[in-house]
């Protein structure tokens, strides 16, 4: 029984993990229409600058989890404001070629700065520990993981559900020339939003880095992991992204556990399964659009 | 419509004139049909000996592929890019790591640029992939890197020699040893791919021919994320130790991730040098400490030839030598002496193998030389053990294992 | 019409005369640009002609590359036999596949046909003993007819080219019959299309399978070219450069994909000698045409005929009869 429970833990803290890496990606698309294939780059971005912040010019985490979303918005902004702005006119699939496009950009862009070795940055010494659960050993980091996954979770509910802002976007997500004819900015709503999405993809960056390494090639593999959290859940909705999220975890988890050489054959298994049988994702509202 | 075919027309005008300079495929294919031996090199009998490099620049493997070439540049730089008063140019061409990319660059390599001798390929897939192509067209190919058993055995050509490491020998080499000093039960952990299963096989095979029992095992797909899953499990385990096989990215996640799930200190690690590898350790301090390696070079390897090496190459690159720098200086190596050897003329393919073949010295990493049966190097194996001196981690060399053959099927 | 088979015969004799002027090396640059032509028509039909963008087509290429490579290593390495079998197989994995995507729309099918894609690749990475894993399978023995082997490059090419004639001949038939113009219709307005009592189910499925098998044909001539194939023929990268074939070439034209592929090809072999950042101009391309040119090189070249003779380009004012 234990055990089960431990890898209970592991795969809330994977789930979790992922929930951090996918929630901006679930925002920008909810909102924008626009799939930003350049995510997992942003992603990457907060991971290299923590680790540049950490390596290099201090020693401080925490700096890093402040300093490292922050760049990575305005790298979101550059973005949205040069590339995707200009272009929202083409329609959503010429706007996720750019952004499929500016993900090669950033890939050798990333290889040229950083370079190509594997790296990574080391856990803050107030985390460093480990703390025993169902007779088992945990890293104290895994568990704050647990932890900041949730407070995010909850943050991204409240100004949705509860302030001004959530409102717009929530309409936002259900008609967008409606908004327009409010008075509201709806160009301002976009940017906002995309920075945001780039906040949240720095943040996860920065705290998934510790557990899952810096590497040439990371972004592409954490994107469509991404992805198929984003489409299990049902796209645009931070509630399914969550439920999406937390089923990914446990069942890349438990089949690591039982049958652990089919576990990457699985999780894509689990997303064909659901989108044959809900079409819309977990938690998907149906999307007029095709 | 009219206007398509124009351009289908004028694109077909546009590969004419690229080939304007070159010779057309009929005549080179039908010549090569005819005339097997001949071949029409401008290197061959001219003042240049040109040594093609395929080495990934780019991709998951980019930082193996420019330590490989930094080695090279190293050797050559030594020698002053000469040999025998011929000068000596290295031709690198970026494989992406790419079977078909790399292949594309080797034909590249043979038609235009007419190189003497190809060197290089980090990832086995590579080599298997273009080894159709070298065979056929009698390109002597040092391999550097790949270690894939078949390249030596099932997939040998008179062609092909591999100054490298095969998995055999990296697996193998620990299986005894392992025995003797970690414990007679041991769990298997390894990266889901040719390499890691080749290099798991052959510590099985050695460690139960020495007596060891394997009580369990467990292929983590390559690229794998998160190791917690399988940690957790692995510590109901009895079991002595832990070999594992893991490289880069996965290497770092495996290595740190085990020591946080506090396995270190229930069971020892074991396994090849790529998991406490000279660039990764910095990444993975303080966590590699305990680990138990085998290797066929270690930074830390007490001879004089290796700390001439060290010392160049620090000096030269201002950063720590890998084993695939020192793979790279040994083909360089190699390349020069089997020119040296031929009078600068390179000519002929089969007296370059046989140069190649014949090719013995005491590299860094000890003496080495050819298996004239398998086409591969016979060398030292050593076991590290990685311990932390001032707060980082060091290899240190704690028993050899002399002139280790692969077996050659 | 006659005219077409004119300009059909000239091509097909000037590219046939190519192995007389290129250089080998050159010669098999074109015989990849002609396979990944293929391999691109073949996702045009989904993706130009239907408007279904798929992510996932490097799967049915993949399938079509390893069951020839397996057929010619394990029975016979006759040409019928491998490429009959591997067409054959990739119809069938398109029509499993298929039945799957046929259920979601737009983003859900591109990521659906993803993960079909990703599961295969997982699996031939890791079947090491059927596929070779992550290693590949290499050596594989070259097509033959009876006792005629295509041993050296300049016949392979001429398989190639020949194979790539019909190809094009085939699916510009099928675009251009009444099938192909419902598709676009599809492509256009599907639920217009549906109500004027079209099975767009039935359509799009055949679209699909149609698209796989092609792009099976595909991968049994890499192998044939190659003699090898890997599992990075497989991954999601195969898929994407070949959807920027597509796009950069031109989506809905039949001409786009091939000069699509004959640019990526070309432009990857002259940039990889200068620098080792071609996914930075890969990149850069894609969001360049997207941008700028969104109808592709057929685009391109349409404006420049229209700039010069001051007529209408033929192919827009088909478009706008289609809409």
């Amino acid at each position: 029984m234990d055990i089960l429970g431990a890898q209970l833990v592991n795969g809330l803290s994977y789930g979790l993990l992922l929930f951090m890496i996918t929630c901006g990606l679930s925002l920008i698309f909810g909102i924008l229409g626009v799939l930003n294939l350049a995510h997992g780059s942003l992603y990457m971005f907060g991971a290299y600058i923590a680790y540049s912040l950490t390596a290099t010019y201090t020693q401080s985490f925490w700096l890093a989890l402040v300093v490292a979303p922050i760049i990575v918005a305005l790298i979101a902004l550059a973005v949205e404001r040069i590339l995707l702005r200009p272009t929202y006119h083409l329609g959503h699939l010429s706007q996720v070629l750019l952004t499929f496009g500016l993900a090669y950009v950033f890939h050798d862009l990333a290889s040229s700065v950083w370079g190509s070795n594997v790296l990574s940055v080391a856990v803050p010494s107030s985390l460093a520990g480990t703390a025993t659960i169902f007779g088992q050993a945990f890293p104290v980091y895994r568990l704050a993981v647990i932890f900041i996954g949730l407070i995010i979770a909850v943050l991204l509910w409240a100004i949705q559900e509860k302030t001004k802002w959530g409102a717009i976007i929530r309409a936002g997500l259900s008609d967008k020339e409606m908004i327009g004819g409010l008075g509201i900015n709806i160009k301002l709503v976009f940017t906002v939003v995309f920075v945001i999405g780039g906040i949240l993809a720095g943040l996860g960056g920065v705290v998934a880095a510790p557990v899952l390494g810096i590497y040439p090639s990371m972004e592409f593999e954490t994107l469509i992991l991404a992805l198929v959290v984003l489409v299990i859940g049902g796209l645009g909705t931070i509630g399914g992204t969550l439920a999406a999220s937390l089923l990914v975890g446990l069942v890349e988890t438990f089949s690591r556990f039982l049958l652990p050489e089919l576990s990457m054959f699985l999780v894509f298994g689990l997303m064909a399964v659901i989108l044959v049988f809900k079409p819309n994702g977990l938690l998907g509202k149906q999307v007029a659009h095709s | 419509m009219k206007k398509k075919w124009t351009m289908l027309i004028s694109i077909i005008v546009v590969f004419t004139m690229l080939a304007a300079c070159g010779e057309s495929a009929i005549n080179s294919s039908s010549e090569a049909e005819a005339d097997n031996n001949s071949k029409k090199k401008s290197g061959g009998g001219g003042e240049t000996i040109k040594v093609g490099a395929i080495l990934p620049f780019s991709g998951v493997y980019a930082s193996l592929g420019k330590d490989l070439s930094d080695g090279m540049k190293l050797y050559f730089e030594s020698v002053n890019w000469e040999a025998e008063g011929k000068k000596i140019e290295l031709i690198e061409e970026d494989t992406e790591a790419d079977p078909q990319v790399s292949l594309r660059r080797v034909r590249k390599l043979m038609d235009q640029d007419n190189i003497d001798i190809l060197t290089g390929a980090v990832s086995t897939a590579v080599a298997y992939a273009i080894r159709n192509d070298v065979d056929s067209n009698k390109l002597p190919y040092l391999v550097s890197h790949a270690g894939g058993n078949d390249l030596t055995r099932s997939k040998r050509s008179d062609y092909i020699w591999r100054s490298s490491f095969s998995s055999w020998q990296i697996g193998h080499s620990m299986g005894e040893w392992a025995y003797k000093n970690v414990g007679k039960k041991m769990y298997v952990a390894a990266a889901d791919y040719a390499f890691g299963r080749e290099v798991s096989a052959a510590f099985k095979e050695a460690y139960t021919a020495a007596g060891g029992e394997i009580v369990g095992e467990v292929y983590p797909p390559l690229g794998n994320n998160d190791y917690a899953s399988y940690l957790t499990s692995m510590r109901g385990v009895k079991a002595d130790g832990v070999y594992a096989f893991f490289a880069g990215s996965d290497a770092v996640r495996f290595v740190q991730q085990y020591e946080q799930y506090g396995l270190k200190d229930k069971f020892p690690l074991v396994g090849s040098g790529w998991l406490v590898a000279e660039d990764l350790r910095q990444t993975i301090d303080p966590a590699a400490a305990g680990t138990f390696a085998s290797t066929f070079w270690d930074y830390n390897l007490n001879t004089k030839e290796n700390k001439e090496f060290v010392k160049a190459y620090e000096k030269a690159y201002n950063r720590r030598p890998t084993i695939e720098s020192l793979e790279g200086y040994d083909a360089a190596r190699i390349i020069s002496e089997a020119v040296t050897k031929l009078g600068g003329d390179v000519s002929d393919p089969e007296k370059v193998i046989e140069a190649i073949s014949n090719v013995s010295f005491t590299s860094p990493r000890g003496p080495i030389e050819f298996d004239k049966d398998t086409h591969h190097v016979i060398q030292n194996m050593y076991i590290t053990e990685t311990k932390l001196v001032d707060g980082k981690t060091e290899n240190e060399v704690i028993h050899t294992i002399e002139t280790v053959k692969d077996p050659g099927k | 019409m006659k005219n077409t088979y004119v300009k059909f015969l000239i091509s097909f004799l000037a590219l046939a005369s190519t192995p007389f002027i290129l250089s080998l090396f050159h010669l098999n640059l074109l015989s990849e640009i002609l396979i990944l032509a293929i391999f691109a028509l073949s996702l045009n039909v989904l993706v130009g002609f239907t408007g279904l963008v798929s992510l996932g087509h490097a799967a049915f290429f993949g399938v079509g590359a390893y069951t020839a490579a397996l057929v010619a290593q394990h029975f016979s390495a006759n040409l019928l036999a491998t490429l009959g079998i591997a067409a054959f197989v990739s119809l069938l994995f398109a029509a499993i596949i298929g039945a799957f995507c046929m259920k979601v729309n737009g983003f859900y099918f591109l990521m659906l046909t993803l993960a079909f894609s990703q599961m295969i690749y997982s699996f031939i990475h890791q079947s090491t003993n059927l596929t070779g894993g992550s290693n590949g399978l290499s050596g594989i023995p070259k097509p033959e007819i009876g006792a005629f082997s295509f041993a050296n490059p300049v016949l392979v090419f001429y398989l190639v080219l020949v194979i790539f004639m019909i190809s094009y001949a085939v699916l510009r038939i099928t675009v251009k019959s009444p099938y192909g113009q419902v598709l676009i219709g599809i492509r256009e307005n599907e639920t217009r299309v549906k109500s004027m009592g079209y099975n767009t189910s039935l359509y799009k499925y055949s679209a699909f399978i149609i698209a796989g098998v092609f792009g099976g044909v595909a991968g049994t001539l890499y192998t044939y070219f190659n003699g090898f194939i890997a599992p990075s023929d497989v991954y999601w990268t195969m898929s994407g450069t070949v959807l920027i074939m597509v796009l950069v070439g031109g989506s809905g034209t039949m001409l786009g994909p091939v000069l699509g592929s004959a640019l990526i090809v070309i432009l990857e072999t002259i940039v990889s000698s200068y620098t080792s950042l071609w996914m930075l101009i890969l990149g850069a391309v894609l969001i360049a045409f997207v941008v700028f040119f969104p109808k592709g090189m057929v685009g391109i070249g349409q404006s420049l005929y229209r700039r010069f003779t001051n007529k209408p380009s033929v192919v827009n004012e088909k478009k706008s009869r289609a809409a």
